[in-house]
């Protein structure tokens, strides 16, 4: 049975080894928001040169969710948010996830099986937003923390806010190795030769042969 | 009267901005009956919640979803509509007031794909495809088609020489897979088989684009669409990719004659299926469709 789980940022890896696959979440707390390829490569640079990020993601939650942001009279505002497709991210995120240490991370379309393996080793846990959702999400938002990273376009900023009840996410990806994204794709490929099978008995009309 | 740049620009860009706000009503329906008939219950939620999402970005005036995509038109022309200054202009000029004024502002999502810089502007952009109507109609029917990353990075197209239905079915079935859990299902699945490159990839988004509901003439394609949903839907992915039997909404086929040579297009909507359609009268009335 699928649990649902209020979480208070930052999490321990206690709450985060306790989430399943299929679980709904709501995040009350502090998070990062980072989407844009550029936001990424950046994070692997100061990873690699030891140099700290603008914002301390030690046991935090960097999702990819985008946001419109700006100052307004030396404060910064972010007017809307949505999660953006992190398989995007496939190739930078299992160094970053342990690199960081962090105990959740987000967006929408999962994960591959490389950072699967290093969020199962970090104790960390991947949430399935709506895409979609933008209204709604936005809603959760209480608070602009800081935005850093401001030579780059709005969506592909470091921006940290404070959320309330920021969901429903799914748990696509759990701390113990399951993934929604890897088990259904997978059965998905083991139906497909019934699926087609099947397709040509469905047919009333003779198919085309060839000329 | 006539068709001016003035009415030219203030539609297409109303169109553009209804699309970010408002989903089309046939859509609102398949969420619907989708969350009704959804037997898993993490996509049950999910429906719930999309239908929730959808509603409260119309009523206040708010995007659904913040990629806004990229502005992409199909303008149709009657032939008795009479034109007055640089129509094509005023899509371009259209876009770039939008995004001056729209509330809220749009992210920059065109990309130049040679320097990977992004802006609200680029070469080509809108994207526009110009088309005749069929008769003698007295007026301009122009469809906006927002696409973004989400749903637009799975379009895919093969050639193939004399292919059989199954192999035709079975590359689309391809196509669906890898798109599966990222491009925001339930999906609308637009396909187009036969005549050239070009030709089957527009003849796949206008099947994309068809409104929900609406019977295919040829009874081959009737039958592929419907069995095709069936298929889709067997596969699993679910809302949003985390699970259930609504992977799609609707599969819609196009086809036109062609040499042996058989291209075979597939196009995807997200669940958002971002569709805005208004014609222009040459009488100056502007009628909005969806």
């Amino acid at each position: 049975m699928n649990k649902t789980h209020h979480l208070k940022l930052p999490v321990s890896e206690r709450d985060v080894r306790a989430l399943t696959v299929g679980d709904t979440v709501y995040l009350h707390g502090e998070i990062v928001m980072a989407a844009g390829l550029l936001t990424h490569q950046r994070i692997i640079e100061y990873l690699e040169a030891g140099k700290p990020l603008p914002v301390d993601l030690k046991g935090g939650a960097m999702l990819h969710i985008a946001g419109y942001s700006r100052e307004v009279d030396g404060r910064c505002e972010v007017l809307y948010i949505n999660p953006t497709t992190s398989t995007r991210f496939n190739d930078y995120m299992p160094r970053i996830i342990t690199g960081l240490g962090l105990r959740l991370t987000g967006g929408k379309g999962g994960l591959d099986a490389r950072s699967v393996q290093a969020m199962r080793e970090a104790g960390c846990a991947y949430l399935s937003f709506l895409g979609g959702g933008s209204t709604l999400l936005t809603k959760s938002l209480k608070e602009v923390i800081s935005v850093n990273w401001t030579d780059l376009i709005f969506h592909y900023r470091l921006v940290k806010v404070r959320v309330e009840e920021l969901g429903p996410a799914t748990v696509g990806i759990d701390a113990h190795g399951g993934s929604l994204y890897e088990s259904i794709t997978r059965d998905a490929q083991a139906r497909v030769p019934d699926i087609l099978a099947g397709l040509g008995p469905r047919r009333s009309t003779a198919s085309h042969s060839k000329g | 009267m006539a068709v001016t740049y003035d009415l030219m620009k203030r539609v297409t860009a109303q169109l553009y901005e209804w699309s970010l706000k408002k989903i089309p009503e046939d859509t609102k329906v398949a969420l619907a009956q989708a969350e009704l008939a959804e037997t898993n219950p993490v996509g049950r939620k999910t429906l719930t919640y999309m239908i929730k999402s959808a509603s409260t970005a119309e009523r206040e005036n708010r995007f659904v979803c913040s990629d806004s995509g990229i502005p992409v038109y199909f303008v149709k022309i009657g032939t008795r509509v009479r034109f007055e200054g640089d129509i094509k202009r005023a899509i371009t000029d259209g876009f770039a007031d939008l995004c001056g004024t729209i509330d809220p502002p749009l992210l920059e999502h065109v990309t130049n794909p040679l320097t990977l810089e992004r802006g609200h502007k680029g070469k080509d952009m809108p994207i526009v495809t110009w088309d005749l109507l069929a008769g003698e109609e007295d007026y301009v029917e122009i469809t906006c088609s927002p696409k973004a990353l989400g749903s637009g990075r799975w379009a895919a197209l093969q050639i193939f020489s004399f292919p059989s239905l199954d192999t035709i079915e079975k590359y689309i079935m391809d196509c669906v897979i890898p798109a599966g859990s990222q491009a925001c299902p339930p999906l609308v699945v637009g396909v187009g088989i036969g005549g050239t490159f070009d030709y089957a990839a527009k003849i796949a988004k206008e099947a994309m684009l068809r409104p929900f509901g609406q019977r295919n003439p040829e009874p081959i394609l009737e039958e592929m669409e419907e069995r095709l949903l069936k298929a889709i839907n067997a596969t699993g992915f679910g809302p949003m990719g985390t699970g259930g039997v609504t992977t799609a909404m609707a599969v819609h086929v196009n086809y036109a004659a062609g040499h042996g040579f058989t291209p075979v297009a597939v196009t995807f909507n997200c669940w958002i299926n971002r569709r805005t359609r208004a014609r222009i009268y040459d009488d100056g009335r502007v009628e909005r469709i969806e």
